[in-house]
């Protein structure tokens, strides 16, 4: 059986697993039992690339069939500033999960900076290592090189963050439409994104302190960003069009 | 023809023929029956988990035909020895001239009997045979759509036809033979027909929607909320009986409901019929009803064949489809109704009230769109209140019930006043009259309505049976697409189903003041007492406390009928747990015992009919025995009030709640997950039992209080005389409370047995 080594985000850990990406994504959400359910987010990592930064020794005795024969689950390698430790070359497709365990792969791709949009307002929820979810004024390639670059006193080796959906607000917040965003209080994200047009040069304002700890795949923008400095990956995230047709379980159970 | 003294060669020819079109109708549906039949079942693993569903349903219909058939018996006894308490009325005497007062007894007796027994058959087959055809098509559904939409579409229809047409042909015919056998004399055998199918429907309803909804909310309460699963998840043990209940619930149960009232709504309009023949000696009053619903039969069977989609699935392409086949029949209905009014009566009138009927028809099947529709302002509100959490939608919902309500309320409180201005300065009698035509009018779609409404539930299965068997992505998205279709299908005929239902009371409302007057006439009663000449007269402390206690009863029901839901829900959760926790089955490699929640659904079902039917049934007869004959009037202008007020704001509450968590789910405020989505779904659960349960089961119950009385009025008008105490009415009074108070009991607590409170 092969073994495969998978970077979670939330939370943030390093784990083999004997199994492949679709049933490790179900078995992450679901449990054995169906005794527990959340999302999972996570990207495969080339084992190759990373030999030399992880015990290879414990990974082979460790993740080995059970005595019935059936592939192990999972074998925690690492679960600490793991993000900061694993290359972004090693970094192969990211898969999320529904809480009740259908999988989508999102594969990687080079980003196109010169199709960003700098005229909107923008809502990201950083997952990794840090998950606070930040209203900015920055587009995703700046705000990922104002957070790792050192510039200001607060710095972060390397990033994962969503960019989220604002609609009518990320160009208009004070009379935007909010009918198809899925925030409680929306008076509070107003005043986020109003303080980014404010008079005194403000680039980001933090709208919710800590990750809920599930998103709403309906609501992701353009997609997943994973980076440092100048350095980024991009992970589109297809229509809802696109995505009836690319994983129809997967769509239907979001 | 002996039973139509002074027919026109034309009226014997038009009566003979509406028998045509019944069979006609009749073989149509066999017709189509043959066309389903003849589809294959798809692959081994889809005729596995067909199989389950099958096996689910024939569980439930063969317990429910232990329950009922000793009623029936039962029932069947009562009515015969009834003749025997009152005599037969004057038109029995004139149609059976000649015969002695006791072979006439016989002969009425027979005939309520057979009558009676015809109605309970004839309710139970559409019922029974819709559900097994709705079965038998669903598989075939899956498979069909593995190849266009448009088969899929046509086959679906087509299976839903089969059971609207049975509840056509089987409705037309049995009115149509009871008239020609009796005649002038039809009413008195007319009742025990109207009353067998309405207390059939009243069982198959109440047991439908107990099962179907202890079903639903026990399969997602642990499946969906609890374990993570998806909607028709194999490992979930109650996922089958959750199938087997959109069949019990959405087509035996509406079907037997709207077959009821096609039925009662005939009953009513012929007795009416009679009463104006004797008064002016013209057939027309009962010929016309019944070429009325012939033509209705003919241009359901144009209307529905005419349904065919294309061979992809697009936006809305399934209900375009269907909505031209309806309109068709409505066109060709109208046309037909207009030039037989012209050439037959040579008067509008009677014409006039039946497209009032269709026109209710449509206007309320638009206030229901705009109350439980997503595209529409409440539910859009409703989803936007689930912002601030369950709590505000749940009002807003409420809302919204209450104002359907109302709304619904004032039309049809508009077309009774159509039916006053269509008889302008005729007696009482013609504008009851008008009401009932008005029914048959709203009735005249039946075929078509109820195919839409069994599509729903084949259109359903057909969707779990393709996630069960992993059928591929296009094939899902058909299913998907004829899925909501489908929902939407049933919510029309929902509304059309409660509006006929109220339109029907009314009509026997006016049955009782006719029936009850004949045999105050015949008593001797002077006019000045006479119930036509007197009314019904709330400003009487009796009559009052008739209304009050009349209106205090579709609230009785419902508590049980949601009671027995929730109790019933509670223990398929239990079941579900427990199967969760046997090894192998979440891993599934062992199989869950699906047989086990779809007995807990169908044990649960039935034991609650027997207590709600003896409710309905005896709650008049003890307001009669008690407070007197215009006490019942009273009593049954309470039911219908508050009957006709609370179904309609559980289907609009429900539906709005239903569908408001169905636009989030399409992607309103974050979509499936989001805290918006966990408010609409407590709103749907809640609205579940509202709308599926309780609401529905009302339409039968009123109508089965209603014929209840028409059936017992003579007898207390016989042993009541007004101001006069009797012993045999205060012990049957008695005898009927004390039955009312178990079956109170035996519904609440599930059974005599005390159960101890427990934190």
């Amino acid at each position: 059986m092969s073994k495969f080594i998978y970077l979670t985000a939330t939370p943030e850990a390093l784990i083999a697993s004997m199994l492949p990406p679709v049933d490790f994504g179900e078995y992450l959400s679901t449990g054995t039992k169906k005794r527990n359910k959340g999302q999972a987010i996570f990207f495969e990592v080339d084992l190759r690339q990373i030999e030399k930064l992880i015990d290879m020794d414990s990974l082979n005795q460790r993740c080995v069939p059970k005595p019935d024969g059936s592939p192990k689950n999972s074998v925690y390698l690492s679960v600490y500033k793991v993000l900061e430790m694993i290359p972004l070359s090693a970094l192969k497709s990211l898969y999320i999960t529904t809480d009740n365990g259908f999988t989508l792969e999102l594969k990687r791709t080079p980003y196109d900076l010169s199709k960003e949009n700098k005229s909107k307002l923008y809502l990201f929820q950083e997952l990794c290592p840090v998950s606070p979810m930040v209203a900015s004024e920055l587009a995703p390639s700046a705000f990922l090189k104002r957070l790792t670059d050192g510039s200001t006193p607060i710095v972060l080796p390397k990033l994962f963050f969503v960019e989220l959906n604002l609609g009518d607000l990320a160009t208009n917040p004070l009379k935007g439409s909010v009918d198809y965003l899925p925030f409680a209080n929306v008076a509070h994200l107003r005043d986020c994104l109003e303080a980014l047009k404010g008079a005194y040069e403000k680039h980001m304002k933090t709208v919710q302190r800590v990750f809920s700890g599930s998103l709403l795949y309906r609501t992701i923008g353009s997609g997943f960003y994973i980076g440092s400095r100048d350095d980024i990956i991009f992970y589109p995230y297809p229509s809802l069009t696109e995505l009836e047709d690319i994983n129809y379980e997967f769509f239907r159970s979001i | 023809m002996v039973s139509l003294p002074g027919a026109t060669p034309f009226e014997v020819i038009a009566i003979w023929s509406v028998l045509v079109i019944a069979f006609f109708g009749l073989a149509y549906a066999m017709f189509l029956r043959r066309q389903v039949m003849a589809c294959d079942k798809g692959t081994e693993k889809m005729q596995e988990v067909w199989d389950g569903i099958r096996i689910g349903a024939n569980a439930y219909l063969k317990r429910q035909l232990k329950t009922i058939i000793p009623l029936i018996f039962i029932f069947t006894i009562i009515l015969f020895l009834s003749v025997y308490v009152v005599p037969p009325t004057e038109e029995s005497k004139l149609r059976f001239a000649g015969y002695s007062d006791e072979s006439l007894k016989l002969v009425i007796g027979f005939g309520r009997a057979v009558a009676f027994i015809m109605g309970s058959l004839f309710s139970l087959m559409v019922g029974q045979f819709g559900m097994r055809m709705a079965v038998q098509a669903n598989v075939r559904v899956a498979s069909a759509s593995r190849r266009s939409f448009g088969e899929a579409l046509k086959l679906a229809y087509r299976a839903g036809t089969v059971t609207g047409m049975l509840t056509d042909g089987l409705g037309l015919l049995g009115g149509t033979i009871i008239f020609i056998i009796f005649g002038v004399a039809s009413p008195d055998t007319l009742l025990g027909f109207g009353f067998g199918g309405t207390l059939l429907a009243l069982f198959m309803r109440v047991g439908g929607g107990i099962y179907t909804k202890a079903a639903d909310v026990g399969a997602d309460l642990v499946g969906k909320v609890e374990a993570g699963l998806p909607e028709d998840d194999e490992r979930n043990a109650a996922v089958i009986a959750d199938l087997v209940g959109d069949n019990v619930g959405d087509c035996a149960g509406m079907a037997a409901d709207i077959f009821e009232s096609y039925e009662v709504t005939i009953v009513s309009t012929l007795i009416l019929g009679v009463v104006l023949f004797t008064q002016t000696h013209q057939l027309s009053w009962i010929i016309f009803p019944l070429l009325v619903r012939g033509i209705g039969v003919l241009s359901s069977i144009i209307g529905t064949y005419l349904v065919k989609g294309q061979k992809e699935a697009k936006d809305n392409n399934a209900l375009k489809a269907i909505n031209k086949g309806f309109y068709s029949s409505a066109a060709i209905s109208i046309t037909a109704f207009g030039i037989l009014a012209y050439f037959y009566l040579g008067e509008w009138r009677s014409f006039l009230s039946v497209v009032v009927g269709i026109l209710l028809a449509i206007v309320l099947d638009e206030i229901t769109k705009h109350f439980t529709d997503g595209n529409y302002r409440p539910v859009k509100d409703i989803a936007k209140n689930s912002k601030t959490g369950a709590a505000t939608l749940l009002l807003k919902g409420m809302s919204y019930g209450f104002e359907v309500a109302v709304w619904q309320t004032l039309v049809i409180a508009i077309t009774i006043f159509a039916s006053i201005m269509i008889y302008n300065g005729q007696p009482i009698v013609y504008v009851l009259y008008g009401v009932a035509m008005t029914g048959i009018g709203m009735l005249t779609l039946t075929g078509n309505n109820v195919a839409m409404d069994a599509f729903g539930p084949i259109a359903d299965n057909a969707n779990g049976i393709g996630e069960l068997s992993h059928l591929d992505k296009d094939a899902r998205k058909i299913m998907d697409s004829l899925d909501a279709t489908g929902n939407t299908t049933k919510a029309i005929t929902k509304g059309v189903a409660i509006g006929s239902a109220v339109i029907a009371a009314v009509a026997l409302f006016g049955s009782f003041i006719t029936d009850v007057s004949k045999v105050q006439i015949q008593m001797g009663f002077e006019k000045s007492a006479q119930l036509i000449e007197t009314g019904i007269r709330i400003s009487v402390p009796m009559v009052f406390i008739g209304l009050l206690i009349g209106g205090t009863i579709p609230w009785l029901f419902s508590s049980l009928t949601i009671n027995a839901v929730t109790r019933a829900a509670a223990e398929i959760v239990e079941e579900v747990r427990r199967q969760f926790r046997i090894p192998g089955v979440i891993e599934r490699t062992v199989k869950p015992d699906y047989q086990k929640a779809v007995d807990i659904c169908t044990v649960s079902a039935q034991r609650e009919l027997v207590p709600l039917a003896l409710i309905a049934v005896l709650s008049p007869l003890l307001i009669g025995s008690l407070l007197g004959v215009e006490a019942l009037g009273g009593f049954l202008a309470g039911v219908i009030l508050s009957g006709q007020l609370l179904a309609v704001f559980m289907a609009g509450a429900g539906g709005a709640w239903d569908n408001a968590k169905k636009t989030i789910e399409d992607g309103l405020y974050g979509g499936k997950g989001s805290e918006a989505h966990h408010a609409a779904v407590v709103g749907d659960t809640v609205g579940d039992p509202l709308k599926d349960t309780a609401g529905p089961a009302l339409n039968p119950m009123i109508k089965v209080i209603n014929l209840v009385s028409l059936l017992a009025a003579p007898v207390i008008i016989a042993y009541q005389k007004p101001g006069q105490s009797s012993v045999g009415m205060l012990i049957t009074g008695a005898i009927c409370l004390v039955i009312i108070i178990g079956s109170i009991t035996f519904s609440k607590r599930g059974g005599f047995k005390k159960v101890p409170f427990e934190m």
